[in-house]
């Protein structure tokens, strides 16, 4: 028997069961549902898979949020540390954000060999945060020169199939909002402590951070990855579909519309003025949606 | 951002102000556990697997705060690096999450997890069943408040079977404390930090087989039979839950199908 | 409108460019590019044979190492290996030599703003000396968003960094479109108005963002140029030397 060739593969395509001939021939079978104008999934071309958010879903941590996008599922917590501020910048704190990629996540990952994407997304998320102008970093100060907070943004990915930066930033700007700055003291030896309850009625101690409060977020960075083939636009891809077309685009705009970035690295197709005109296109219609569902949750949650 | 320049400043977490972390009182007769539960008695156990479709069969549970997802990964082709073997490997790990502990970046020192929850599941596959490849099992503790091994173990378990890996059995686990004069079961972080003595059973319970037994500190004889006896009663009734856990997933996949 | 540059270049005004190829003598191909004080010198290593693993074997790989002129490799310069390892694979003709790597050694040599297309347009040289068979050549420009929203071209360090934002962008470049550009058609685009790499960091419009890609656009002509006429020596000497 000879190996069936791309020639060969019309013919075969007729009575090949379907499952073989989707891992046989990706690129056909990809191709072939394109030409329906539908995805393997069923979605139509430029539409974003089910979405969902919910916040508080580490209890240790001072703010956290559980996002899954299609099953691309991120799980984002912030823990608050203290930290003597910079000489260069007494009055500001500081955000770390750290994207883990956990063997779990995806069967290329293996444990001691951090995946590529690591660092990259890190720090992208970070430059993202930074560039939109999102958080006023001198909301994390507490004492001038002395005290500021140190958050530490953790981002984990418990299940990688495609747009993982999409999901990134949705969970980190999710857990961002969620965030609640705990009330604390600086007490005699210049250290800062959490306040209880009963510390606040005997305010023997310099309170630094009367209660609890929610840093206030400015315009909120979102995104939406989009894969090129042809002439098509498919709007936030699985994994399966990361890997048969190679040329994806990422915008990331915020909610008053300014562009924070428009990645595009590299890729076989070119993204002319129009492509690139209708991927924004799309990523404005996705950034209204992904917000609408960001404010409700933390409506939700301000009811409880 | 300024914290990732490589200088990044020490941090500490801000401490409660009253310092009175209140002791466990565990060498009085009459203690109660600090959540309330009764010395003998687990904490709820919450079961789902398919949590993470990228794997080849997946679980994820709940033992009150101690969160665990398990990923199976296979069988599949070995490393280059490794002999030919005319039965399947099994390659463990196990992480932990930066905010897993109360206090970040302190879980991450469980270097022995890895080869113990290897040496518990080892006995429990079979491993002709997948000659010439490679199992790997990749756990990921999100959140840990004591137990964790044994949690992980009894999750790890279920993953491979809803991988479809032959096994002889499921395999549970469970773990007591010895406090003083009391023995208690499934204990909690600050349990385990102020215990005298720990004993962690995995099994095949309805083989009535031991995969691993590790005893750490200071135990007598008839303390030690009382918590083994204890260990395997947990045992046998996780195992269950587990069981049905699986049986749901099985026929909630035939309604789909059917 | 007219902005004060420190150097007193006009927006559109690039750095003095300078490029020089088969520095090295082990590489297979190497090349230095230097636009103003901002320089970089590329090597490149292959075909060798095999791929690492996860990659396609039955595509040429490229691997791209990226060597910072102090310090050690940080998150930046691992971001900047995979932009331009995915920038260099789509400019390659990967199906000629499949299951072997080519690998791209990319050093820094001082930074002074626009590193990256720099970087971009001196590992495009150095594949060309190495005589790794090209689809096109790629030209990278960076383009800069000011506080005023006005668009230069080819920042400095100093630019740079009191800049609102800016962009890098990469365009394909074939001999067929150094006849002079007409007016775009819609819907018809000549190939080189297609961008194979953009980067950008900070805010800007995205009507800012078009105008920056017009701009680049029009200075690749000058900058595929320049490459050609440095580039072009070598390989009518590589030829006589063959024959």
């Amino acid at each position: 028997m000879s190996v069936p060739n791309a020639a060969a593969t019309e013919d075969l395509s007729s009575e090949m069961e379907v499952d073989a001939f989707r891992r046989l021939f990706p690129l056909r079978y990809f191709e072939r549902h394109l030409a329906e104008s539908i995805r393997s999934d069923g979605r139509p071309l430029r539409e974003a898979r089910d979405t969902s958010i919910f916040l508080g879903a580490v209890a240790s941590a001072n703010g956290s949020a559980l996002v899954k996008i299609g099953s691309t599922t991120m799980l984002t917590a912030i823990k608050m540390e203290v930290m003597i501020p910079s000489l260069e910048s007494p009055d500001e704190g500081c955000l770390a954000i750290d994207f883990h990629m956990p063997p779990i996540c995806s069967p290329i990952v293996r444990p001691g060999r951090p995946a590529e994407a690591e660092p990259v997304v890190s720090k992208q998320l970070s430059d993202t945060i930074t560039s939109s102008g999102m958080i006023d970093l001198r909301e994390l100060s507490l004492v001038g020169g002395k005290a500021a907070w140190m958050a530490y943004l953790d981002i984990y990915c418990l299940d990688a199939d495609g747009s993982l930066f999409d999901a990134a930033l949705l969970s980190a700007v999710a857990a961002l909002s969620h965030l609640q700055i705990p009330a604390v003291a600086m007490n005699d030896d210049g250290k800062i402590v959490l306040m209880s309850d009963e510390d606040g009625q005997k305010q023997a101690k310099e309170q630094v951070n009367k209660e609890k409060r929610k840093l206030t977020l400015k315009s909120i960075p979102l995104s939406l990855t989009c894969i090129l083939h042809k002439n098509y636009i498919l709007a936030d891809p699985t994994a399966e579909e990361e890997s048969i077309v190679e040329t994806h685009v990422t915008i990331i705009l915020d909610t008053s519309g300014q562009l924070i970035s428009l990645y595009k690295p590299g890729g076989p197709v070119l993204a002319y003025t129009s492509a690139i005109q209708d991927c924004v296109a799309l990523t404005r219609q996705r950034v209204k949606e992904l917000k609408s569902f960001l404010d409700k949750e933390n409506s939700a949650m301000e009811v409880e | 951002m300024a914290g990732k320049s490589g200088t990044t400043p020490a941090t500490y977490s801000p401490s409660l102000t009253t310092g009175k972390k209140k002791p466990l009182l565990l060498k009085e007769e009459d203690w109660t556990r600090p959540d309330g539960r009764g010395f003998h008695q687990c904490r709820p156990a919450f079961f789902r697997t398919g949590a993470v479709n990228a794997a080849s069969g997946s679980a994820y549970a709940e033992f009150g705060n101690t969160k665990v997802i398990v990923s199976v990964f296979g069988p599949r082709e070995s490393k280059k690096a490794m002999m030919y073997s005319d039965t399947g490997r099994l390659n463990c790990n196990v992480s932990y999450t930066t905010f897993s502990t109360p206090v970040r970046g302190q879980g991450s020192d469980h270097k022995e997890y890895s080869s113990m929850l290897h040496k518990a599941l080892e006995g429990a596959i079979i491993l002709d069943s997948f000659p010439k490849t490679t199992v790997d099992v990749f756990a990921l503790v999100l959140e840990s408040s004591g137990s964790d091994l044994p949690v992980v173990i009894s999750v790890a378990s279920l993953a491979l079977a809803d991988a479809g890996i032959l096994m002889y059995d499921l395999v549970a686990s469970v773990s007591v404390s010895c406090l003083g004069k009391n023995l208690v079961i499934d204990p909690i972080f600050e349990e385990e930090n102020s215990q005298d003595g720990s004993l962690m059973i995995t099994c095949m319970p309805s083989r009535y087989e031991i995969t691993q037994l590790t005893v750490t500190g200071e135990w007598s004889t008839p303390k030690i039979n009382e918590g083994m006896q204890l260990c395997l009663d947990a045992c046998a009734k996780l195992a269950k839950i587990m069981r049905s856990c699986l049986k749901e997933s099985a026929s909630d996949a035939q309604d789909e199908s059917s | 409108m007219e902005i004060d540059r420190p150097d007193g270049r006009s927006p559109n005004q690039l750095r003095p460019l300078a490029c020089s190829h088969s520095v090295l003598h082990r590489a297979h191909g190497s090349a230095t590019w230097a636009q103003g004080e901002t320089k970089v010198l590329a090597a490149v290593y292959g075909p060798k044979a095999g791929t690492k693993k996860n990659e396609n074997p039955e595509k040429a790989s490229i691997e791209v190492i990226w060597k910072p002129n102090t310090g050690h490799v940080g998150q930046a310069d691992r971001e900047y290996e995979m932009i331009l390892k995915k920038t260099l694979e789509s400019i390659c003709i990967r199906t000629i030599y499949p299951n072997t790597t080519t690998s791209v050694i990319v050093q820094v040599v001082h930074d002074d703003g626009a590193l990256l297309p720099c970087a971009i347009n001196a590992a495009c040289a150095a594949l060309v000396d190495a005589g790794i068979p090209l689809r096109h050549l790629a030209v990278a420009i960076c383009c800069s968003v000011t506080d005023n929203n006005s668009i230069i071209l080819d920042p400095s360090k100093k630019e740079e960094e009191k800049s609102k934002a800016f962009a890098y962008l990469v365009f394909p470049n074939t001999t067929v479109s150094v006849v002079p550009e007409k007016s775009s058609q819609v819907g018809n685009d000549p190939m080189a108005h297609g961008i194979i790499t953009s980067v950008t960091h900070g805010a800007m419009s995205v009507d800012d963002y078009l105008h920056c890609l017009e701009r680049g656009r029009a200075t690749t002509q000058r900058l595929s140029e320049f490459l050609r006429k440095n580039i072009a020596p070598k390989s009518t000497r590589e030829a006589s030397k063959a024959g």
